[in-house]
């Protein structure tokens, strides 16, 4: 059968997320109700083994103070541990150790095409497209040709913009969104009114792009920075279907 | 017909003599297989045997038939040694300033939680609304597109992934080395 043409041309746009790495910072409430209920639980428990030998030991000294140093029970040069050595030697292991830093380079720098970048927050990829005779950034989209699903257009267009061996977990069959326009007057005809562009979801499961051959301009931004590079129209449609 | 008399009483074999033996010797020794029949086991016993096991296999069952003895919970059950007095934390009283505070704080802990709640809840409704219009729109194109997309995705779930840690990871990082003995008592039923 004959497909009647239709007046909407269909686009498959994917948009790619990288998952954050590191959890977010703490909101003044959440650490004040932490503090209290580290309080409470001290408060409601018992002592453990090592308060409890902590307090002998500390008992001990004392003794042995106020009664004027009598080694009776102590042979001289006899290595005792006491509780308070160990806290101390633990204290010292943690203090060596250095961590990675939470900042990186990337967000010092404001390198918008490292992933490394904000590791508390989901990143989105922005490609610079060419629709019509402008230069746009958009969710990476690829027009929908017959014989597949939109979700394989989504896929198609993660890869044409990232190569191959991109690793990426697509949420499902159904669309998440989708942003209807219609062309500017001087090309719309009567079979071809508009586009619709139909946005499916992914979650970035390798952590390096190092094999990805990125052609066109690319971005990685915030949900909050979506909005230095995307329309308003296109914008509010893509907030929607975005958790932050 | 010959009769073989044996002239003691001996195990022995002892070579049969002559007929004039006979009077002493009136009793047939049969101590020797003389007729080849195999040994009579007594009848009792077969079924005294049987009786046994199926003594057994009542016992077997009633044991089976009584409910399995329960696994004890390790956490809910204190061990005796924290129940000791000497155990218990000396602290000074709450002051009335601590416990306002702590009244205080917890009541905005939980206008706190509400709003993030109903945030939550919020989005995900936005989330919805957005995938139905999608699929609203799907429909209107096309039919065989819309049911390629409300299909299942079974490779979807089970969906596995490891939460944010506090630091990123550590670029050639060596853990000390360490070994784990596991001592978690194992019951069977």
């Amino acid at each position: 059968t004959a497909a009647a043409t239709r007046p909407w041309r269909l686009f498959g746009a994917m948009c790619l997320l990288r998952l954050p790495r590191i959890t977010q910072p703490l909101q003044k409430e959440e650490e004040e109700m932490a503090a209290l209920m580290e309080q409470i639980e001290l408060e409601k428990s018992h002592y453990s083994d090592h308060e409890i030998r902590k307090l002998q030991e500390e008992e001990q000294l004392r003794r042995r103070k106020e009664s004027a140093y009598d080694d009776e029970d102590e042979a001289p040069g006899k290595m005792v541990i006491m509780a308070q050595d160990l806290e101390e030697k633990w204290e010292q292991k943690l203090l060596s150790f250095k961590a990675a830093p939470r900042i990186t380079d990337a967000d010092k720098n404001n390198n918008r095409t490292s992933l490394n970048r904000k590791l508390d927050s989901n990143l989105m990829l922005l490609v610079k497209q060419k629709i019509g005779n402008q230069e746009l950034w958009l969710l990476p989209q690829v027009e929908w040709q017959p014989g597949e699903t939109l979700r394989g257009t989504a896929e198609r267009a993660m890869s044409t913009f990232l190569g191959d061996h991109i690793q990426a977990k697509v949420l499902g069959n159904a669309p998440y969104g989708i942003y209807k326009y219609k062309f500017p007057r001087a090309i719309r005809t009567e079979d071809n009114v508009g586009a619709k562009v139909f946005f499916f979801k992914a979650f970035l499961q390798s952590s390096d792009l190092s094999q990805a051959e990125l052609k066109e301009d690319y971005l990685w931004v915030t949900k909050d920075e979506l909005g230095d590079y995307l329309k308003s129209e296109y914008l509010k449609k893509v907030n929607r279907f975005l958790l932050d | 017909c010959l009769f073989f008399f044996l002239s003691s009483w001996l195990p022995q074999m002892v070579p049969s003599r002559g007929s004039h033996w006979q009077s002493s010797l009136l009793t047939l020794r049969a101590s020797l297989p003389m007729r080849a029949q195999p040994k009579k086991k007594k009848k009792v016993d077969p079924r005294r045997e049987q009786a046994q096991k199926d003594r057994m296999k009542k016992k077997i069952k009633k044991l089976e038939k009584a409910a399995p003895e329960m696994i004890p919970i390790e956490d809910f059950v204190t061990p005796p040694k924290y129940l000791d007095n000497s155990r218990v934390r000396s602290l000074p009283p709450l002051s009335f300033e601590e416990t306002e505070r702590r009244v205080l704080l917890m009541k905005r802990w939980c206008l706190f939680k509400q709003k993030q709640d109903k945030a939550e809840k919020q989005a995900i409704q936005t989330l919805i609304a957005a995938q139905q219009e999608a699929l609203k729109e799907l429909r209107l194109e096309s039919e065989e597109l819309y049911q390629a997309a409300i299909r299942r995705d079974e490779g979807l779930f089970p969906f596995e992934r490891e939460g944010p840690n506090y630091t990123p990871p550590l670029p050639g990082y060596d853990p000390p080395e360490g070994k784990c003995v596991d001592i978690t008592k194992v019951y069977t039923q």
